[in-house]
């Protein structure tokens, strides 16, 4: 069983669809992680099981626009929107927002460079209105921490001033997506939201 | 460093259009634009930053690699590197780029980071005198002092100037002579240029994968295209001046125009099949800088001055700059279709310019002495600049940045420039030109004539009137009198004040009167006809009387007003007073 099927549990969303969008810049590894959280047993249909293999074959490319990966647990129905990072396909990510029942943020915590790009990014979410006043609960994911020039994920809330998120509920873990650590203590915070 | 990110994230306007990425103030970076450039050398799709660092001084000269805001390979230069350019040479997989140093006459080409190739610059002819004197210097014929004395005679009048080891060899010190004649005598002399310059040209495809051609500018007042793989030179051409910024475009199969700015102040624009410049820029002070912007060129001068030219050298515009310009790089974004110059200032502050008109300043906080714009990492818009104190400042333009067309420099306002849609000249005005062009003494002549002619009449009437005392102010000395006269009413009575005042300093005036002339059959005046009191100097005598219209016909004249001295028939002043129409009716 995935991930998602313990998510649905906690969320007391039974037979309901959960939305999830998943943020952050190009390359910092969205995809990879929603490969990840995805079920791995053969239960699934056909499309799925196209991602799988992909997921084994590490062979993720860069999305284009977006992705919708959706999968059934025993008693949920999720649709994760995948969005692309790319510069030129960010403004397609306010579209999702009233959709959106939780936001997983992806931050590669070894682009040093651009983390004031991942910081604006999310200022521009946090300040959209179709944001702004809810209670959306936010996972960070401080991704690629297996690198060498990694960033703690201390550093990265700091970078990023999560503590001056006051009114939503979010969490930052370290993870690596290429081997899945880190991605289950995120969404056990997820599961603690609701 | 972590602590000088975090300051400058707090000092960032929130309206800015730069985010502030990096800023480390003692990075120990001393480069200029020419030197720098940004590359994806591992082909990994995040773009590498490439410095030719100039080092302090003579020593520490190096090739360093920049990924992100880390450092992370440095390679050992020989000598100070005048240029640095990314290339494609081929196109076998891996495709990476190779970086080409250009450092005295060599051009050393590296990839993968490691040395793969030195080019040297063929060398020069030499002066067959100084092959000569140096032969004789062999065979042990010449002492050092004589050689030193040949030399300085070549020197001083030959064309060809001496080899750098003669031009040594004249500023030793007499005991050192013997030392460096033995060292060198056996070695053939060579003469040698260096490289001033150097830029890239595709060599026959547009790709921004495409396999591209060098291009340097010498010292000895030439301009080479080398194979990209052979290092052969496949075009060589001539200026009338050494090189110091080039721009580069077009394909060399195809067309191209290499841009050049020489040390004679001059712009060169040289072109596929023409061995010498096709178009020259004459600038009125130095160029500093130079940029291409689409088909046009940029340039900014020594004056503190951006110009705009066309690629055939026709001005286009001119900017005056607030300080010298220190660097220029363009700012080229194709995925927003968005070009801009960047010029440095020495001011501290980087200005963006999009053809004449400031759409964005950017204040550094030290001087800045090289600019680069582009893909970084991963983002495209990417602004790294370095400084004069070897520090290096990485900025990213918000993706949600807008530029407004509009100057935001102060000055005049744009209306001001916008040219008004004069017509044509018409034939009539052709003519009245040629006409006042070619008779121009005549009627000047004509028109002093006449304005002669209008003085003396003018004076004539003036005495006339003073003779005849026809003005309200007297002339005479003994009784220097001012009058003025005020009608009341709407008719047909009316009431006439006149003012009399004696300006004269002490004297008191006396024995007055005054009479008045006017047409009986309209007007009628209850006494025409009175004397006036004492006037003691500088009062004001109101003097009323009442004048009724005759005529309810709507017309009117003029009433004469003399001031008359007793016994005296001229009068000593006049006035005319023009009469109101009546508007009201006639009594009865
Ligand atoms: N070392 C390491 N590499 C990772 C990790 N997570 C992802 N990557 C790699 O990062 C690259 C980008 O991952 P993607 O999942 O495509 O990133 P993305 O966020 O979906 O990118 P876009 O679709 O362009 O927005 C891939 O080569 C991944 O293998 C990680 O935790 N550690
Ligand atoms: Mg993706």
């Amino acid at each position: 069983m995935g991930l998602f099927d313990k998510l649905a549990g906690w969320l007391g969303l039974k037979k309901k669809e959960v939305n999830v969008l998943c943020l952050g810049l190009d390359n910092s590894g969205k995809t990879t992680i929603i490969n990840q959280l995805k079920p791995t047993n053969s239960c699934l249909g056909e499309k799925n099981w196209c991602h799988l293999l992909q997921a084994q074959a590490q062979d993720i490319v860069p999305t284009i626009g977006f992705s919708i990966e959706k999968f059934k647990t025993s008693s949920l129905s999720f649709t994760v929107f995948d969005m692309s990072g790319q510069g030129r396909y960010r403004n397609l990510w306010e579209h999702y927002y009233k959709e959106g029942q939780a936001i997983i943020f992806v931050i590669d915590s070894s682009d040093k460079l651009r983390m004031v790009v991942a910081k604006e990014e999310l200022d521009t979410l946090l300040n959209h209105p179709d944001i702004k006043h809810r209670r959306i609960p936010i996972l960070f994911f401080a991704n690629k921490m297996d690198l060498r020039d990694a960033l703690s994920s201390v550093k990265v809330s700091q970078l990023l001033c999560l503590e001056n998120i006051k009114d939503k509920p979010w969490h930052i873990c370290a993870s690596n997506a290429v081997q899945g650590e880190g991605l289950q203590e995120g969404v056990d915070w997820l599961q603690g939201t609701d | 460093m972590a602590s000088v990110h975090m300051e400058m994230k707090d000092s960032a306007v929130s309206s800015s259009k730069w985010l502030d990425a990096h800023y480390d103030p003692v990075a120990n970076l001393y480069t200029f634009s020419s030197c720098i450039a940004l590359a994806d050398l591992h082909g990994d799709g995040e773009n590498k930053l490439v410095v030719g660092d100039l080092g302090t001084g003579a020593s520490n000269m190096k090739l360093k690699v920049y990924r992100g805001t880390g450092l992370l390979s440095e390679n050992t230069l020989l000598d100070l590197p005048t240029g640095l350019v990314s290339f494609l040479m081929d196109q076998h997989e891996p495709c990476t780029p190779a970086i080409a140093v250009a450092s005295g006459p060599f051009i050393y080409i590296y990839k993968n980071l490691r040395p793969y190739f030195k080019f040297t610059l063929p060398t020069l002819e030499v002066n067959p005198l100084e092959q000569d004197v140096w032969s004789q210097a062999r065979e042990d014929m010449i002492d050092p002092m004589t050689l030193k004395e040949m030399l300085e005679g070549i020197r001083d009048k030959a064309d060809i100037p001496l080899s750098v080891r003669s031009l040594r060899f004249l500023m030793l010190e007499p005991q050192d002579m013997e030392a460096y004649v033995n060292l060198h005598k056996q070695q053939p002399i060579r003469r040698q240029t260096v490289i001033t310059c150097i830029g890239t040209l595709k060599k026959n495809m547009a790709d921004d994968d495409a396999v591209s051609c060098l291009v340097i500018g010498t010292e000895s007042q030439e301009v080479y295209i080398l194979d990209p793989e052979a290092f052969t030179i496949l075009a060589k051409m001539s200026l009338p001046s050494v090189p110091t910024l080039m721009d580069v475009t077009g394909q060399f199969d195809v067309e191209f125009r290499i841009t050049i700015a020489c040390r004679n102040g001059n712009i060169y624009i040289l072109r596929r099949d023409s061995p010498r410049p096709k178009y020259c820029i004459e600038l009125s002070s130095h160029p500093v800088g130079l940029v291409r912007m689409g088909k046009n060129v940029v340039v900014g001068c020594a004056q503190e001055t951006l110009h705009g030219y066309t690629q055939k050298g026709k001005k286009l515009w001119t900017t005056y700059l607030p300080a010298p310009v220190t660097t220029m790089a363009v700012l080229d974004l194709p995925t927003r279709g968005f070009q801009a110059v960047l010029v440095g200032l020495a001011n501290c502050e980087v200005h963006v310019y999009r053809d004449k008109n400031l759409i964005s300043t950017i204040k550094t906080p030290d001087l800045v002495t090289s600019i680069c714009f582009g893909r970084y990492g991963r983002e495209d818009g990417t602004l790294i600049m370095t400084t004069k104190g070897g520090g290096l400042i990485v900025k990213i333009l918000k993706r949600t940045a807008v530029f407004d067309d509009k100057d935001s420099a102060p000055g005049p306002p744009i209306a001001q420039s916008i040219r008004l849609n004069v017509p044509k000249k018409t034939k009539l005005y052709v003519d009245q030109t040629m006409r006042e062009r070619e008779n121009a003494v005549a009627m000047h002549r004509a028109f002093q004539m006449d304005l002669s002619r209008m003085r003396l009449a003018a004076a004539r009437a003036y005495v006339k009137a003073l003779e005849s005392s026809l003005t309200p102010m007297s002339a005479s000395l003994t009784e220097p009198l001012k009058m003025n006269a005020v009608v009341q009413g709407l008719g047909p009575s009316f009431k006439l004040t006149l003012n009399i005042q004696n300006t004269a300093a002490c004297r008191p005036v006396m024995n007055l009167a005054i009479s008045f002339l006017y047409d009986e059959n309209l007007y009628s005046m209850r006494t025409a006809f009175f004397k006036i009191p004492l006037l003691v100097p500088g009062l004001n005598y109101p003097i009323d009387t009442f004048v009724e219209c005759l005529s309810d016909k709507g017309i009117s004249d003029i009433i004469k007003v003399f001031v008359l001295r007793e016994g005296k028939s001229a009068p000593l002043l006049t006035a005319h007073i023009n009469m109101p129409v009546s508007e009201g009716l006639a009594l009865n």
